[in-house]
């Protein structure tokens, strides 16, 4: 078995976006029958999705700057260079986005969700948010991840 | 909702509130600053400059706005001050115009 550095850190960036997006679904749902009872259990889910989020953004930034590179010649080199001049760079930015709203979730879910209407419509846009743009970001991330397979499948079956 | 003992609310602390409006006005200078880079390679250079790298620069720009911006519109109490309904409606549309802005420059410039 070969694991590298690159494969690790790129599999705990996808894991840690998708345990974010789950733990943002998670506060929706609870949201919707908001109690005094549930209160703790929707800020600790808020808080795991701004966690996870960040993880996913360190982890993410950190394979880009190190590791990406060469794949993007590959991808651009390859059938599919829009993997790269489009679905990579709206990716790379559109995360931000899920990333502010992610952080946002914690500051939101302190407000008493119970009794407040509005509160729990912020919660419920914000955490929502987060579902519908973290999973485009990991949409994006497969349409760059076959980019550069194809384009590897591609170039060794010319050379055949 | 059991909420029948606790009294309602339909207003929004300041910090919600500020850190509403701070989230929305980051989606949008997130997405203008996008376009920036990739329409000027000298800012590029200068924010790769900062870092090492142009995404790690946007990425801590982006944050130190967020944070900013929210810290002084709770303290200040603007946002506060807004319908809470606008407030909701201008995030959503700002994470909309920005999402799309992204999409259809990199697609179409």
């Amino acid at each position: 078995m070969n694991i590298s550095v690159s494969d690790v850190v790129l599999l705990a960036h996808a894991a840690f976006g998708v345990t974010g997006c789950l733990a943002a679904l998670w506060v929706f749902v609870e949201t919707i029958n908001a109690q005094p009872g549930n209160a703790t259990r929707i800020r600790t889910a808020a808080l795991v999705t701004a966690v996870c989020m960040a993880a996913a953004w360190i982890c993410g930034g950190y394979w880009y700057v190190q590791f990406y590179p060469p794949e993007k010649v590959l991808i651009l080199k390859g059938p599919w260079p829009f993997a790269h001049n489009l679905f990579m760079e709206t990716k790379e930015h559109l995360f931000f986005i899920t990333g502010i709203l992610a952080f946002l979730l914690p500051v939101a879910t302190r407000e008493q969700l119970s009794s407040n209407a509005a509160a729990r419509k912020v919660v419920l846009s914000v955490a929502a948010l987060v579902v519908v743009t973290g999973l485009v970001v990991e949409g994006a991330g497969a349409v760059i991840n076959h980019g550069v397979k194809i384009a590897l499948l591609r170039g060794d079956s010319k050379a055949q | 909702m059991n909420s029948a003992t606790a009294p309602k609310s339909s207003k929004l602390t300041a910090a919600t509130a500020g850190f509403v409006l701070a989230a929305a006005i980051t989606v949008l200078f997130n997405t203008a600053l996008a376009w920036a880079k990739d329409a000027s390679a000298p800012l590029t250079d200068f924010m790769t400059s900062l870092t090492g790298h142009h995404w790690t620069t946007h990425g801590a720009a982006d944050l130190l706005v967020f944070a900013g911006l929210g810290i002084l519109f709770t303290k200040s109490g603007i946002a506060e001050k807004m319908d809470s309904n606008r407030l909701i409606g201008a995030l959503i549309g700002a994470v909309v115009i920005a999402a799309l802005g992204l999409a259809l420059w990199f697609a179409f410039v």
